[in-house]
């Protein structure tokens, strides 16, 4: 049999020409914004803890200190690696580099604007929550390959408080599916050209930030990091790089939900007066600033109070919410 | 029609990949230039895990609490059922009659029941 006779072996190749294109120019833009942005937000993250606190944050490197983490990541990337004895090797390694890649992936189907997306898909919010699991594994994978208790523990927090979180994230997000009847963002942000969909679903937003809140691991649902008890968590025995790779995930991780929620609810780009990628960028960057604001703000939760949180009070609430939801799109 | 499907669904797993593999070449890449700069000192302690800074009793590989054990159990429980869902929520509109509604209530009192259960079992007790 030829294999020409096949008939879709040359629209495969017909179409990698330009779909390549797109991927490799969405690629460059990524990979340029990424490591800039988790600069930019460690730094805001320390000037809005420095001035909540009252104390002015980091001044010395340029101009109010705009370039310390710009300095900070040179200097980690001439520390020492350090590889303790009693680790699993393999694992050890392997972690750092797999925290990253949802982190990149996630960016895919997310439309900033209606022309700016780096490919529409059927599955678009699936994806980023199917993605965002492997940073899990990868948090369990450090700590267990660390051979730390501290490390260790850390690392069960972070699975058992991840799955009881992820379930009344994945019915929030579900409330708004069964309104638009569709996972594909630039779709569900188009059903809200006229009224946001946190004016219908109050609940289910609230109960997305909260649940994107404890999935990010921050405070106060940072009981895997928790200083006070655990000296860093997972990645107390990480040096240089493969620490700050752990942080780039983390915050880059922050960025991609905050899109999520301002996909969902916070209407995607619409807005008067501006462009829809600028108001998309404040949404994005103001959702953020919550999430700093009440990290410096609350303190951090008990470990059977985070637990039971979840499972007594926001997935009864969100269950509860995706039947009236459902009840009300039958009856009107 | 079959070809324009294929195309789409390789186009969004051609995205994926790419989008992967960079994801895990850029930090290799960041590991490599650090171990290349980095100093490496030698020295006996260097490679002992940290333990508050007395040497580490065992090692951390034992047995571990079990509460965590049942909150795993649910979230499986829990988590694959409600996976059930995504594809009605897609079709939910497209029906007419209150069947849906019917059928999609007795779906969540069911995975509920997940709860309720481990609920009385004192699950959510800790010891």
């Amino acid at each position: 049999m030829n294999i020409t006779q096949l008939p879709y072996i040359k629209d495969i190749f017909a179409f990698m020409g330009s779909d390549l294109m797109a991927a490799v120019i969405g690629l460059l833009i990524i990979a340029v914004f990424v490591p800039l942005n988790v600069a930019f937000l460690v730094l805001v993250e320390r000037k809005v803890a420095g001035h909540i606190q009252l104390r002015p944050g980091p001044m010395e490197v340029g101009p109010h200190g705009i370039l310390q983490t710009l300095i900070d990541a040179v200097k980690l990337l001439g520390k020492e690696m350090v590889t303790p004895g009693m680790t699993d090797k393999v694992l050890f390694f392997l972690a750092p580099i797999l925290v990253v890649v949802p982190a990149f992936v996630g960016w895919v189907p997310i439309s900033f604007s209606p022309i700016m997306q780096i490919r529409e898909m059927n599955v678009g919010v699936l994806l980023i929550f199917s993605f965002s699991s492997i940073s899990i594994l990868s948090i369990l994978m450090a700590g267990w390959s660390s051979n730390n208790k501290y490390s260790l523990i850390g690392a069960v927090r972070a699975v058992a408080q991840n799955v009881a979180y992820e379930i009344p994230l994945l019915l929030s997000t579900m409330s708004v599916i069964i309104m638009t009847n569709t996972f594909r963002m630039s779709e569900i942000v188009n059903a809200q050209s006229s009224v946001w969909h946190i004016l219908y679903q109050p609940v289910a937003a609230i109960i997305f930030i909260i649940a994107t809140t404890a999935e990010c691991n921050r405070a106060p649902f940072d009981l895997v990091e928790a200083e006070s008890e655990l000296v860093s968590g997972f990645h107390t025995e990480y040096t240089g790089m493969r620490f700050s790779l752990f942080f780039l995930a983390e915050y880059t991780n922050m960025v991609i939900a905050a899109s999520m929620a301002t996909v969902l609810f916070l209407g995607g780009w619409f807005g008067p007066f501006f462009p829809g990628l600028i108001w998309f960028v404040i949404k994005v960057y103001f959702l953020i600033f919550v999430v700093m604001w009440v990290r410096w703000t609350y303190p951090r939760l008990r470990f059977d109070q985070l637990m039971n949180f979840a499972w007594k009070v926001l997935i009864p609430i969100a269950l509860v919410n995706l039947l009236i939801t459902a009840i009300v799109l039958k009856v009107i | 029609m079959f070809s324009q499907m294929l195309q789409a669904g390789l186009g969004d797993f051609l995205y994926v990949f790419i989008f992967f593999l960079v994801g895990l070449l850029l930090p290799l890449t960041m590991v490599i230039i650090n171990f290349v700069l980095g100093p490496r000192v030698f020295g006996e302690k260097r490679l002992v895990t940290y333990e508050s800074g007395m040497p580490p009793i065992k090692t951390a590989w034992m047995q571990f609490g079990a509460s965590y054990y049942l909150f795993a159990l649910i979230f499986l429980a829990f988590d694959v059922d409600v996976l059930y869902l995504f594809p009605v929520l897609i079709a939910y509109q497209k029906g007419t009659g209150v069947s849906e509604l019917i059928e999609f209530f007795i779906f969540l009192f069911l995975i509920s029941l997940a709860i309720v259960y481990s609920w009385r079992k004192g699950v959510f007790k800790w010891k």
